[in-house]
Parts: C-alpha cells; sequence; structure tokens
C-alpha cells in the first residue's frame, strides 16, 4: 500500500508525524483495520477525534509491522492485538504497585479510566505512556480500591416446623379486666338476639 | 460482589443485638387486652352475619327438604358469605376508624415525631431490590428515585442499596451491571448501592433474601424489601426505621403501596379502585390483625436478626405443588416472626410506599396462577405447632382467597340444578328469606363502596378540589361494571388453577410483565378466553331452557355471570388499551394528578429513556451481549465481577468452539445456557472482545456487522443506553 498519511499535532503529546506506507496487505484489508479500529477506539467514550486519529495511525503503523512478520493473519487482528498490547503497557504503567493480576489489569484496569470519567477528563493522554499526569493516574487508581461491603456471614438455618395438629398457641393469656366476664356474655346475648330475631321473623 | 474489589472499603457501620428469643421490649406490640377487644367486635360481626346469611338461606333452600344438591349448595355458601362478612366488617370498621375522633392508639406514627430529617438514625438498613429478569430500565430508575429521595432527606448514609439478581437471562444479567455501574458513576454511589448475582437461583425470591441474609445480614439492623416495581419516598423510610427503633417489639413492618403508573384501561381502573377502598380495608385490617398482620413481601421493613434466627424456610413435605420449596414465602415469614415474639403490623400509610399492578387481565391471571398455589401451599401450614391463631387464620384467608372462585362457580353450578329441578325457583313461604337474603347480600356488597364513596365526598381525603371528588363518585360508579364483568371470568380461571395445584400442575418461575410496551396481540386473548366464552354461551343456553320450560327467571338471575363469560374476549382486549379515559378525567388517582416527588422523578427519568431513538430490535433484544463483547468498559465490569474459579482449563475447548460459533453465526447459534457457559468464565469473555474486535469482516456474522457500526451510534452513550443521563430528582 502506498498511501502516506501524515498528521501534526499539539497539546500535551509531543508533535507527532506518521508515515504510514505499509509494505504488506492490501488497501482493502488495511481500509477494513482503519474502519475497525476507529470503531474500536470510539467505544472507548474518546470523543477527542485528534486523539483518535492519532491513536489509530500509531497502532496501524505498529500493526504493519507485525503484518510483515506475520502476514498470515489479517491486518485488522494485528490492528487490534497492537491496541491491546498497547493498552495493556499503559494500563500496567498505572496500576504499577497494586498487586492486581495480568487480566485484572485489563478487565478493571480499564474500567478505572471510565470510572474517574477519563475519557471526558483526560483524553489527551489515553494510552499514553510517556505522559502520565498525576491526577488521572490517582483517580485511576483510587476507582478500582473501591470495594463493596465485607461479608459478615450469618446462619440462616430453617428450623423444623411441626405440622401436627394445631398445637400450643404462643400467648395472650394475661388480659383480665374487671368487665372481662361481663363482655362475652353481653356479646354471647347480642348473638343469641339477633338469632332468635331472624328466626321468628323467617318463621312466622 | 459488585464493586470491583481491591481493598475492603471502610464504612462506618452500627450493628446492634437484640436479644432474640424476646423482643428488646414489646413497644409495637399491642396489648393482649386491645386486641382481645377488637378481635372480639370483629369476628362478632362476621360470624353474625355468616350465620344470619347462612340460616337465611337454609330456609330459601329446606321448604321442600333438602335434595344432594341443595345440601352442596349450602355447604359452598357458608365460606363464601363469610368472606363476604369478613370483606364488608373490615371495610366498615376501617371506614370507622378513619373518621373517629380520637386517633387511633396503635398508630404507630403516634410514637414517633412524623418527619423528623435532623435527628441522627443510629440504625443502618439495607433497601434490597431482588430482581429475576425485569426490565431493567424500570429497576435501576426506581433504584434512582429512592436513592435520590433519600438524598434530599440527608439521612442517605444510614442506608445501602442492594440489587440482588437471580436474572438467568444473558442480556438482562449485563445490562443490570452496566445499569448498576452507570447509576453508581452518575451518583458517586459506590459503596452505597451494590449488585449481587446469585449463580444459581435456589428457592427462588425468598432464596435471594436469604442469601442476602446470610451474607450481609449482620451488618445492618433493619432491611427493606422492595420489589422490582416500587419505590419508597426518602423521608418515609426514614419514618420506618424510626418506628422500628422506637418500637423494638415489632419484627416486620408492612406498609400499604399504592398503585401507581398504570396506563392500561384495567390497570388504571385497579389502580384507583385501590386508591378509593384500599385505605379503608388496610384500616380495618390493621383494626383486627393488630400485632398479627401479614408481610406482603415488599415495600415492608424488617427486623434482621430476628427475621435470620427465626424466619428461615424449611421445605415442605412432599413434592410441588403443595409441597417443597415454599412459593409465597412473605405469610409464613410473618407466621414465623410472630412465633418468635415479635409484633408484624400493618401501617395504614396514606403516602410514602407504591408499586405497579399487572396491565392487563392476563397479566393479572399469569401472577394469581403463581400467587394461587403460593397460597394453596399454606394448606399444610395451617395446624403447625406454636403459629400464633390469627397467624393460622390468615393462611385460611389467603387460601380462601383462590378457593372461594371453585366454591362460586359450584354454588352456580348447584343453583342451575336446583332451578332445573324445582319448577319453582322460590317457594311461596320463602320469600321473605330470600328478599332479607338479597337485601343483605347486596348490603355487604354495596355498602362499604357507598360508604367509601360518601366518605370521599364529605372529607375529601383524596382530592381536594370538589370537581375531582364527584369524579372519583363516577368513577366508583363505573367500576362497578368492569369488576362485575371481571369477577366471573376471575372465577374460571382462579377454579382452573386451584384444581391444576391440587392435580400437581405446578408454575413455572417466570418474570412478570409489568408494562404493556406494545399493544395488545389480539391472538393473546381469544386464544386465553376462548374457552371462557364457550362455557358463557353453552351456561346461557341452559339457562334458556330452563326459564323457558319452568317460566321462572333463572336466566335473568344468571345473566350478570354469563353476559361476562361470553364477553370475555372483548373485555380483555378493551381493558388491555391504553385508552384509559384519563384524558375524561375518570379513575384518577392522587398520584396521577399530584404526583410525588419520588414518583415524578421516576417517570421523568423512564420518559428520558422512553424517547430515545430505538434500535434495530435484533440489536435491542441482544443488547446486554453486544455491550458485554463490544464495550471495553462493560468487558471489564464483567470480568471484575466474575468469581474467578479454578480448573477451568478441561473446559477451554469447549468455550474455544462456542466463542467461535457466537462469532460467526451470531447468537441465534446458541442457546440461553451455552451462552451463560461462556459468560461466566473471565477468560472467555476477555477474549472473546478480542476476537471479536479482531475478526475480519468475512468471518463475522452478520448480526456483528451490524452490530460493530451500530453500537457506537447508539446515543448518547451506549453505556447509558438503559438508563436516563438527567441525574437529578
Amino acid at each position: 500500500m502506498e498511501a502516506v498519511e501524515s498528521l501534526t499535532a499539539t497539546g500535551p503529546m509531543e508533535a507527532l508525524t506518521i508515515h504510514f506506507a505499509p509494505r504488506t496487505g492490501n488497501e482493502e484489508e488495511w481500509n477494513e483495520a482503519y474502519a475497525r479500529l476507529a470503531d474500536y477506539f470510539r467505544s472507548f467514550r474518546l470523543h477527542n477525534r485528534i486523539r483518535r486519529t492519532q491513536l489509530i495511525l500509531e497502532t496501524l503503523r505498529r500493526a504493519a509491522d507485525a503484518h510483515e512478520k506475520d502476514p498470515l493473519r489479517s491486518p485488522t487482528a494485528h490492528a487490534i492485538a497492537q491496541a491491546r498490547a498497547m493498552l495493556k503497557e499503559w494500563l500496567s504503567e498505572i496500576y504499577q504497585g497494586m498487586e492486581l493480576t495480568e487480566s485484572q489489569i485489563e478487565g478493571t484496569g480499564r474500567l478505572g479510566f471510565h470510572l474517574c470519567d477519563g475519557p471526558g477528563r483526560w483524553p489527551h493522554f489515553f494510552i499514553d505512556r510517556n505522559n502520565l499526569p498525576e491526577d488521572m493516574t490517582g483517580a485511576m487508581r483510587s476507582a478500582v480500591r473501591t470495594s463493596g461491603p465485607r461479608l459478615q456471614i450469618s446462619k440462616m438455618t430453617p428450623r423444623p416446623i411441626d405440622l401436627g395438629i394445631m398445637g400450643d398457641s404462643d400467648d395472650d393469656d394475661s388480659d383480665g379486666g374487671k368487665l372481662a366476664l361481663l363482655r362475652y356474655p353481653i356479646l354471647l346475648a347480642i348473638i343469641v338476639g339477633v338469632l332468635w330475631y331472624v328466626y321468628n321473623l323467617t318463621n312466622t | 460482589m459488585s464493586a470491583p474489589a481491591a481493598g475492603p472499603a471502610a464504612l462506618p457501620r452500627v450493628t446492634s443485638r437484640v436479644s432474640l428469643h424476646h423482643p428488646a421490649s414489646h413497644a409495637g406490640i399491642p396489648s393482649p387486652k386491645q386486641a382481645r377487644i377488637r378481635r372480639a367486635t370483629f369476628f362478632t360481626f362476621v360470624l353474625l352475619g355468616t350465620i344470619v346469611g347462612s340460616w337465611l338461606m337454609f330456609i330459601v333452600l329446606s321448604r321442600y327438604g333438602m335434595h344432594w344438591h341443595e345440601t352442596g349448595l349450602l355447604i359452598v355458601f357458608v365460606p363464601l358469605f363469610y368472606q363476604l362478612n369478613t370483606g364488608f366488617w373490615t371495610a366498615l370498621l376501617g371506614i370507622w376508624m378513619m373518621n373517629r375522633p380520637k386517633p387511633d392508639p396503635l398508630d404507630l406514627m403516634r410514637t414517633i415525631p412524623r418527619d423528623d430529617m435532623d435527628s441522627p438514625i443510629g440504625a443502618t438498613t439495607a433497601i434490597i431490590v431482588p430482581v429475576y429478569n425485569e426490565d431493567v430500565t424500570r429497576v435501576f430508575e426506581g433504584v434512582r428515585a429512592v436513592y435520590n429521595s433519600l438524598l434530599a432527606t440527608g439521612r442517605v448514609e444510614s442506608f445501602d442499596f442492594f440489587i440482588l439478581s437471580d436474572s438467568d437471562d444473558p442480556n438482562k444479567w449485563i445490562e443490570e451491571e452496566a445499569a448498576w455501574l452507570e447509576l453508581c458513576r452518575q451518583h458517586n454511589a459506590f459503596g452505597r448501592i451494590f449488585y449481587r448475582k446469585r449463580r444459581a437461583p435456589i428457592n427462588r425470591k425468598s432464596g435471594n433474601v436469604s442469601d442476602f441474609c446470610r451474607r450481609w445480614g449482620k451488618r445492618y439492623r433493619y432491611m427493606i424489601v422492595l420489589d422490582a416495581d416500587s419505590i419508597m419516598a426518602g423521608k418515609f423510610l426514614v419514618n420506618l426505621v424510626r418506628i422500628m427503633e422506637k418500637n423494638p417489639g415489632i419484627g416486620i413492618l408492612q406498609t400499604f403501596p399504592k398503585q401507581i403508573g398504570a396506563t392500561t384501561l384495567l390497570g388504571r381502573v385497579m389502580q384507583f379502585a385501590q386508591s378509593l377502598y384500599g385505605p379503608a380495608f388496610v384500616a380495618g385490617l390493621n383494626y383486627w390483625q393488630c400485632g398479627e398482620a401479614n408481610f406482603w413481601g415488599h415495600n415492608a421493613i424488617v427486623r434482621l436478626a430476628p427475621f435470620i434466627e427465626y424466619c428461615a424456610l424449611p421445605a415442605l413435605p412432599g413434592k410441588e405443588p403443595l409441597g417443597g420449596h415454599i412459593l409465597s414465602h412473605d405469610f409464613v415469614e410473618a407466621a414465623l416472626m410472630r412465633k418468635a415474639g415479635y409484633a408484624v403490623r400493618l401501617l395504614p400509610n396514606d403516602e410514602g410506599s407504591y408499586e405497579e399492578g399487572p396491565p392487563t387481565l392476563i397479566d393479572t391471571l399469569k401472577r394469581d396462577r403463581r400467587w394461587c398455589q403460593g397460597n394453596l401451599q399454606h394448606f399444610s401450614l395451617i395446624f403447625a405447632k406454636g403459629l400464633h391463631p390469627i397467624s393460622r387464620l390468615n393462611f385460611i384467608h389467603g387460601i380462601l382467597s383462590y378457593v372461594s372462585s371453585p366454591l362460586w362457580f359450584l354454588f352456580l353450578a348447584f343453583s342451575t340444578v336446583t332451578a332445573a329441578m324445582n319448577p319453582e325457583l322460590v317457594a311461596p313461604h320463602a320469600h321473605l328469606s330470600v328478599e332479607l337474603l338479597l337485601i343483605m347480600t347486596l348490603t355487604l356488597i354495596f355498602l362499604p363502596k357507598a360508604l367509601i364513596v360518601l366518605d370521599e365526598l364529605s372529607t375529601g381525603r383524596l382530592f381536594k378540589p370538589v370537581r375531582l371528588r364527584f369524579l372519583a363518585a363516577l368513577g366508583s360508579f363505573l367500576d362497578t361494571f368492569i369488576f362485575a364483568l371481571l369477577a366471573p371470568i376471575m372465577m374460571i380461571f382462579h377454579s382452573r388453577f386451584v384444581i391444576y395445584t391440587i392435580l400437581g400442575k405446578g408454575v413455572k418461575w417466570i418474570a412478570q410483565r409489568r408494562k404493556l410496551s406494545v399493544g395488545i396481540d389480539w391472538r393473546e386473548p381469544i386464544l386465553t378466553f376462548g374457552g371462557v366464552t364457550v362455557i358463557g354461551i353453552v351456561w346461557a343456553v341452559i339457562a334458556f331452557f330452563i326459564s323457558s320450560h319452568f317460566n321462572n327467571h333463572f336466566l335473568i338471575w344468571i345473566s350478570p355471570v354469563v353476559l361476562a363469560l361470553i364477553l370475555a374476549i372483548p373485555f380483555a382486549i378493551i381493558t388491555s388499551s391504553n385508552r384509559s379515559l384519563f384524558r375524561f378525567g375518570l379513575f384518577l388517582t392522587p398520584e396521577e394528578v399530584n404526583p410525588p416527588p419520588v414518583v415524578q422523578s421516576l417517570e421523568d427519568h423512564l420518559n428520558e429513556v422512553k424517547d430515545r431513538p430505538k434500535l434495530q430490535p435484533e440489536i435491542e433484544q441482544n443488547f446486554g451481549l453486544i455491550q458485554l463483547c463490544l464495550d471495553p468498559y462493560v468487558n471489564g465490569l464483567h470480568v471484575s465481577l466474575l468469581r474467578r474459579r479454578k480448573n477451568q482449563q478441561h473446559s477451554r475447548e469447549y468455550f474455544t468452539y462456542l466463542s467461535h460459533k457466537l462469532i460467526t453465526l451470531g447468537p441465534v447459534s446458541l442457546h440461553a445456557q451455552e451462552l451463560k457457559a461462556i459468560m461466566y468464565d473471565a477468560d472467555s469473555v476477555t477474549n472473546l472482545h478480542y476476537e471479536l474486535w479482531s475478526a475480519s469482516e468475512e468471518h463475522l456474522s452478520g448480526f456483528w456487522k451490524m452490530a460493530i457500526r451500530q453500537y457506537n451510534l447508539v446515543a448518547p452513550n451506549p453505556f447509558t443506553h438503559l438508563i436516563a443521563q438527567r441525574q437529578d430528582a
């Protein structure tokens, strides 16, 4: 592929000029790799187009080198593999000394960038190993420290239920009151009275 | 556990131990004397009404001697009339309680300074939301609404939220994780809102809650249970905790959740009826249940220490559906809590606690099918040793609420036989008894309703503007027709449910449909209610022949029932419609007219999500999976939340095979179980992410090609696709 692209950017990153002239692969393959990388970096919510373009080109350059050594893999596969490697290196740098396993660095690590709103606050420093602002690394490290409440295991064991014929009722033994004896006969009298009235009414 | 764990968080906690064998104090437990007086009053009226009604029925039936069908009729009449009396006297006493000049001495709100947001709360409370394949947006926006409402009280630091997922739909699982993370990120609520997913949903919802209790129960003094569709206001939550603090004798405090958010005609009518009649019934229940009320499973606060100690549910002897795992756990937990010496109280609140109801008749029936089995299971517990008699009665009432349907069906069937065998529908000497019985029945059915409407017209309890009060009265008049048409249909279905349960046909655990997202599919009601219509037609023909042969009025007498059955299909379709008469001001509830802040906040956020452009259906249906595979943050989150498992190497080839299939053939090529197998393996999930992004177009299935192109187009941010971005309350 003969295409040569260049870009000059200013800002936290140094001015950068990338010549992209892969010696292996065809234009269609590299276009596909470019498009895929563009989608991939967008999925990181990297809305800063300049930084995204810088990253795409840097990754493609690395992918082109890799493709020369292993032309059986597609440029797209090489491009994503390079992006993964760059990301891993960057995250390892940030989470150094936090005793995270490699897979935790990949998973939890990239999540840390999102949790501290990295894509919005430090887009220019995304995957830039040489420029790691302290506030960004601090925020990312503190984001992955957040943890849930520690377990405090307690036993919750079902007690057997005796399903036998109605057993003990467990309270209501204490009432008394001077009118207690009187109240129930009165109620009984009302019930009997009403029933007697209905009986008479319906039998006349 | 939810958050990425790198070290323990030092969260300040206040934990307390109460004496488990007896409450620390009896505060909150109504005295036996009070309870006895109230129950004596209530049951005297109920039994008197039942005896009088049954006697009148006996006179009507026994004029020419009792035949088998008349004996059967009388037998089924007694429990039905008891149930009518129970409802009637509960409502009447409730109306009296709402209007009595002196405040209720058992009113728990009087034990605390109401809405006191300044004094510190000395207890920590977990607000748990058990979910199972629910609408993720609704669940997390509900949590957000409650969280914001609590934040406004200044007491949020005393509450932690737990979303306890048992979801087995792979897409829901990932959507829940992403929504949880985004919610926490938006509100900086890590360490306050937690998400936990169970791998094996043992014992369904009660198992889910028990699992929480076992793992984290010791950290909290109270637990507030929310359903996936319920919300509570912050002030009210603070009040609940203060009531529990002030009344150590209470083990469970059940609130009265008011229905909100209905959009269909049936949903709105139910919501209206619950809003208008509900307070009287709840006040009445509180009157006679006293310290032996029921737990409804959600919108309640639970004292955790005795709950953990005494309320773990044993499996019932025998197999499902009547044995095995207890489905309707809440009633049993209430009974066990009471058995342990703690009161179970009902709070007749008028605001602060809300839930949603099923949108259509079919959804109502699906829910009832589950509840029916759960309630019938309680039969074995009626005679369990050590339970309070009122707990037993609560079981009986629960059973009767479903068994009454086949009893009513039998009553009508026996009536048909009686009409067919007796030339005279009513013997000449029994006219007075018939008239008395008719008046009595109509009084039992309609008097509470009439009194509640009068109460509303005179007090404006729900609505201050007089126009709205009259509209409520009109709504009450109209809902009579809707419930008259609804009741016979429910009778047929509940009868079927009872028979199915007795015959051993259990129910599956299915997610509930809370909202009608698209219009109703006409085939569904036709297939569901076709049989009911046939029953109605056959019954009408039989009644016609009986009436014409004996020249009696049996057809007229039974016409409300058979007409409802015949009209079941159009009734189901019309009531499922979103033409709910809202614009005519009918069936309004106070929450619709003046939404409380917590409800308004929920609605605003749901509307924001609803207004977003929809993705292609295939993408929308598999959005969780797409997020997992394509989104670097969701992928990282999922891997972080997975528990590392040893010895996965033996399955590596299998996982590779499944991943390859997923990439090249799309998600349709895998069963849900296969998909879940991949999703539980951290390495597979990480690799899948890179393999998908690395794959050339020619190796990708059409689904993934489209997904990669469209994922980043989801506006404004795919991560927040399912929840609102506006964070304010």
